[in-house]
């Protein structure tokens, strides 16, 4: 059952991936100034909101495994973090080349890139304490507590481009901006590249989510070993 | 199309895809040793049970 | 009024034993005074480049020796169990959470007061001249870096790798702090009022700060005791 259900996400994923590709390629108008780089945007953006709605989920588990202690919440918090760091680490790749063609250079320590890294390493740094803990209980505690303090990297990263004058192009989605700075056609592809990553990463976060429960029975089948 | 930094936006789409397929690729590489790991020890415990 | 009692007693406690053995706060001055008079004869700036990195360079001193710091504040409770009494006792996880912020604020601060006139003297820089906005600076971004680091120690604490992973966590989650700690410094140094591009920095230190510490409270409970 949940074979099938990865594997129709996965089909899913792949056809819209496909027929998205062949939108950004061949039938969405050129942008006046930047060349074919700008369509990186349907990569970068919809990267950045995947990993911002795993952290976004990260924390709400979290906080569900501190309050109920069911270690089902945190297998979940993991998963969906580790997910999370990639697609962060996808954001801030497509980003740099983006930089890198319009700006000259690959990396500024404006607000938005320096939020947006500071994000990245929190999220490293709570990876790197899952790897350090051995004791699982403490373990699942002790990330959960820094997954509320991680949290917070991502709301300012959010919101960054609103508090400060950045370098960083400021918002032109229409939820944010109430419409007018983007053609909708290209706005449209942004949020279906976006469903097509969030599938894929619902697919990913499946197979890290039954690998975390696995790990449970070697744990626990470790102390039995040790038992006899 | 404009052509115009054709080859950037190529190697930007295929970093991003480089890095999900790595992490994909390191799923699968954990999925496998983690299975191994699990068959040894359900071995391990058979043969102690059944020893003892 | 009990929470105030029990967190001023615990600061107290861990102010005692610090002035009694001097280790943490003597490595930390002679790491500050070391990088401080380091950097003036490698690199000899001058005055217009001091100026410049006036905030830079003493905020990284600052967040170096406030991890000397932090690192003995709870690896002085470990032998003998220690901690585990501390918990054990009446004395709420948040106040003793909040003592231990508060003793170690007030070495890291007195380590920076040591700091600042060395570094005027041999920068030639007169840091007195907006003292009670550095003050503010200071005061609130040691805050920070306390708050944080303490935090942090408490989660690693149990760790084998716990000198490696306080680092690798603190240091993200107080770059912020720190580049508002460091523009503010630098403008202050100067001898410039904190003019209205630089207040977003103030509130952003003062709000933080605020936010964090109620996490810390809340959280730190779970975290000693589980």
């Amino acid at each position: 059952m949940r074979q099938k259900v990865m594997i129709t996400l996965c089909g899913l994923a792949a056809a819209l991936l496909a027929r998205n590709l062949y939108v950004i390629l061949l039938r969405l108008p050129d942008e006046a100034a930047q060349g074919a780089i700008y369509r990186i945007i349907f990569f970068h953006l919809p990267s950045w909101f995947t990993s911002f709605t795993a952290y976004v989920l990260a924390g709400v588990a979290s906080i569900l495994y501190l309050v109920k202690k069911d270690t089902r919440y945190d297998a979940f918090a993991v998963s969906v973090t580790e997910i999370g760091t990639v697609f962060t680490g996808m954001g801030l790749v497509t980003g740099m080349i983006w930089a890198r063609v319009i700006w000259g250079i690959w990396w500024t320590w404006d607000p938005r890139l320096t939020w947006a890294f500071i994000c990245w390493l929190v999220y490293a740094g709570y990876l790197m304490l899952r790897r350090a803990t051995e004791d699982p209980t403490a373990r699942a505690r002790n990330s959960a507590v820094l997954s509320i303090f991680a949290f917070t990297t991502v709301i300012i990263t959010y919101k960054a481009i609103d508090w400060w004058r950045t370098q960083h192009p400021g918002a032109v989605l229409s939820f944010r901006t109430g419409g007018g700075k983007i053609d909708p056609a290209m706005e449209a592809m942004i949020y279906w590249n976006w469903l097509a990553l969030m599938l894929l990463a619902a697919v990913l976060v499946m197979v890290r989510m039954k690998q975390e429960h696995v790990q449970g029975e070697i744990e626990a089948l470790r102390r039995h070993a040790h038992a006899l | 199309m404009d052509e115009r930094n054709f080859t950037y936006m190529f190697y930007g789409f295929l970093a991003a895809w480089v890095i999900l397929v790595s992490y994909v690729v390191a799923l699968v590489g954990r999925e496998r040793r983690i299975k191994k790991e699990l068959e040894n020890l359900k071995r391990m415990i058979e043969d102690r049970g059944g020893a003892s | 009024m009990t929470f105030l009692r029990q967190s001023l007693t615990m600061a107290a406690k861990d102010l005692r034993a610090e002035l009694r053995t001097k280790e943490a706060i003597n490595a930390s001055v002679a790491f500050a005074l070391v990088i401080l008079l380091l950097f003036s004869f490698a690199f000899d700036p001058t005055a217009e480049q001091t100026r410049e990195m006036s905030g830079g360079l003493l905020w990284i001193v600052f967040a170096f020796a406030g991890a000397l710091i932090l690192n003995r504040s709870f690896a002085r409770e470990l032998p003998n169990d220690c901690l585990d009494a501390l918990v054990a006792s009446p004395v709420s996880g948040a106040a003793l959470f909040f003592g231990k912020c508060l003793a170690n604020a007030i070495l890291l601060l007195a380590v920076e007061f040591i700091s600042l006139p060395v570094f005027g003297v041999f920068y030639n820089v007169w840091w007195t001249q907006r003292f009670w906005p550095l003050m503010h600076v200071l005061v609130l971004a040691t805050w920070r870096l306390t708050v944080i680091g303490t935090m942090f120690r408490a989660l690693t604490v149990n760790l084998r790798l716990r000198e490696m992973m306080l680092p690798v966590l603190v240091y993200p989650m107080v770059i912020p702090a720190l580049m508002a700690a460091m523009q503010l410094t630098t403008v202050l140094m100067a001898g410039e009022a904190i003019g209205a591009d630089n207040l977003i920095w103030l509130r952003l230190l003062a709000g933080f700060d605020i936010i964090f510490t109620a996490l810390g409270l809340v959280l730190v409970e779970t975290v000693l005791v589980g």
